[in-house]
């Protein structure tokens, strides 16, 4: 509830990114976001399974407003210190949307999602925990 | 007051042995976690990358080959040798025994059509992928796809069963009646569906809230399934209605097969895989949608793949014969007592272990083989397949 409190005054005070499109259809997902990038991220099929495979629609945006570009996608359990079975391919779609299909979280637990972007040199990582059960 | 005291001391010295043999009181979360084993059984397999699966003809036709030697390059070893059905679908040696010894334990066909990933290393991304490799091994029976096709196209049963499964004559092309023979063959084995057992009725009554039926399950059983789903973090692997996430471990079992030469695992099975010309990515995949595809199409080599096997389903497991990818183990009592005591020098990976010696005591130990036994149900007894085409 803050959280979201906070997301919704970070966004209107940062004019910049008012034509970041949130919503990626369904109306559901998360956003993560840093002082330079803003990320919103859904599953598809909306719900990740143990074990089962999926993909993430994600938009990127800079506060620049340049179009930033989704350069990397992976998870890990830091409990465990091991990664996915598997690795995810970007297929870039129009106006900053990424899909990145082949994701498999083959174990219930906590699943550490790490988002590699760039925006002209530098290279920032963002990163979204999810708990499986 | 003195005699209330010493009555409540020795209500005390009742209850408290009693204590340890009640049945557990379940929180949310463990009903939650003991829920996601179930409900048994699942769907019905349909496999997008079979054109038979599922189909009555193409069961049929699968069933008479797995008891068909003609199978094979002798003449004298069908699936069934190995695949026994009063075996729970295994041969109850320790190895497989093909024309030679060999390196692996023969895996129960139980509830194989559930999974994504065949054989003990994965080898396999389909069902029908993973029923050539015995045909055609040379350990194993040794044959050839020009024997198979001859086979189908010169024998008027098995060549009508295959007009009724795949709706024309068998055609010249060897290679694709082998593969259409493994598709047959996958088709009967998705039906290999094992028996709802005691834990599934406890796994229901839990879930529902009826505490009436959660007493027909033993304290002892009940105790031991918490141990797996909370203590002994068994379910991380062994996950879901089958018992496995269906991906692969290293639990510390030995990987030696002779002085000098080891089973690298699942690193071997991603080389193979990567080399059949069967796999997902070929063109024997009838799935237009390259949705079937997408494991094999991401799945990356790891270094910590070394000495990896795949994670077994636990159905039925306390009626084979022995344990782990190499019939190392002998008993339920011993894979327990593995999980218990194995030193971590043993694990091949690097990681935090998922696997660490739990440190059991004998009743503990004594529960959680309860609970895994409660996993077997005795299944029905199966008529003789009719004749294919009468
Ligand atoms: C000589 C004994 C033998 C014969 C004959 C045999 N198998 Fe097997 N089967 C094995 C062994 C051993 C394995 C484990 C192989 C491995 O992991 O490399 C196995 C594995 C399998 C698996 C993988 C199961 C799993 O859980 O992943 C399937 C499916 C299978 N066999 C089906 C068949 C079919 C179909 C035939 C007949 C065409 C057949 N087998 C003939 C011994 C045999
Ligand atoms: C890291 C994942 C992992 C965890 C955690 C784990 N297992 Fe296993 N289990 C495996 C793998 C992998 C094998 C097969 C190993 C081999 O063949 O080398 C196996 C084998 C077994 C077998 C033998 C089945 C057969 O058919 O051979 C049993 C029984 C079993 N585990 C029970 C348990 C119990 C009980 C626990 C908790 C105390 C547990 N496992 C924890 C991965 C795991």
């Amino acid at each position: 509830m803050k959280l979201g409190a906070a997301i919704f005054t970070f966004l209107f005070a940062t004019a910049a990114w008012a034509n970041c499109p949130l919503d990626l259809g369904r109306g559901t997902g998360w956003v993560v976001f840093s002082a330079h990038y803003m990320i919103a991220f859904r599953p598809d099929p909306p719900r990740i399974e143990v074990g089962e495979p999926f993909a993430l629609l994600l938009n990127v945006c800079t506060k620049s407003g340049r179009p930033a570009e989704l350069v990397g996608i992976n998870a890990e359990m830091p409990e465990h210190r091991h990664g996915m079975n598997y690795r995810p391919g970007i297929v870039p779609g129009v106006d900053g949307r990424y899909r990145a299909e082949g994701l498999v979280f083959h174990m219930p637990g906590r699943w550490e999602l790490s988002i590699d972007v760039r925006d002209g040199e530098e290279t920032e990582r963002l990163t979204h925990d999810f708990i499986v059960k | 007051m003195r005699r209330a005291l010493l009555l409540a001391g020795l209500l005390a010295a009742l209850v408290a042995p009693a204590a340890a043999q009640a049945p557990p009181n379940w929180s949310e979360d463990e009903i939650r976690a003991v829920g996601r084993h179930g409900p048994w059984p699942p769907p019905a397999v349909r496999d997008p990358s079979n054109r038979v699966s599922g189909t009555p003809a193409g069961i049929a036709l699968g069933e008479h080959l797995f008891n068909d030697p003609r199978l094979s390059g002798d003449g004298r070893m069908s699936c069934a040798t190995c695949h026994q059905a009063g075996r729970d679908w295994s041969d109850g040696q320790p190895k497989g025994i093909g024309t030679v010894p060999l390196d692996r334990r023969t895996p129960s066909l139980w509830n194989v059509g559930y999974g994504h990933w065949f054989g003990w290393d994965g080898a396999g991304d389909s069902l029908w992928a993973q029923s050539i490799r015995p045909i055609v091994d040379p350990r194993e029976m040794a044959n050839a796809a020009a024997r198979v096709g001859r086979l189908l196209r010169e024998d008027g049963q098995l060549a009508c069963g295959y007009r009724r499964a795949f709706g024309v004559s068998p055609g010249a092309d060897d290679e694709q009646l082998l593969v259409d023979a493994a598709k047959a063959l996958a088709a009967f084995q998705e039906t290999l569906v094992s028996p709802r057992t005691a834990f599934d009725d406890f796994r229901d009554a839990l879930v529902g809230g009826d505490r009436q039926a959660m007493a027909r399950y033993g304290a002892s059983e009940q105790r031991g399934l918490r141990f797996f789903v909370e203590a002994g973090n068994c379910s991380t692997c062994h996950f879901g209605p089958r018992f496995t996430n269906g991906e692969f471990g290293d639990v510390g079992i030995p990987f030696f097969v002779r002085p000098g030469e080891v089973d690298s695992g699942r690193l071997g099975g991603l080389a193979r895989l990567f080399d059949s010309p069967f796999n997902l990515l070929g063109r024997y995949n009838d799935d237009t949608t390259g949705a079937s595809a997408r494991r094999t199409r991401h799945v990356q080599r790891l270094h910590a793949n070394f000495g990896e096997f795949r994670v077994p389903g636990l159905r039925q497991v306390g009626r084979a014969g022995a344990y782990m990818h190499n019939g190392s183990v002998g008993t339920l009592e011993e894979v327990v007592r593995h999980y218990s005591e194995v030193s971590p020098d043993r694990l091949h990976s690097d990681g935090t272990p998922l696997v660490r010696p739990l440190g059991m005591s004998p009743q503990q130990s004594t529960d959680l083989v309860a609970f895994l036994r409660s996993l077997d149900a005795e299944p029905p007894p199966r008529p003789a397949p009719p004749p294919l085409c009468p």
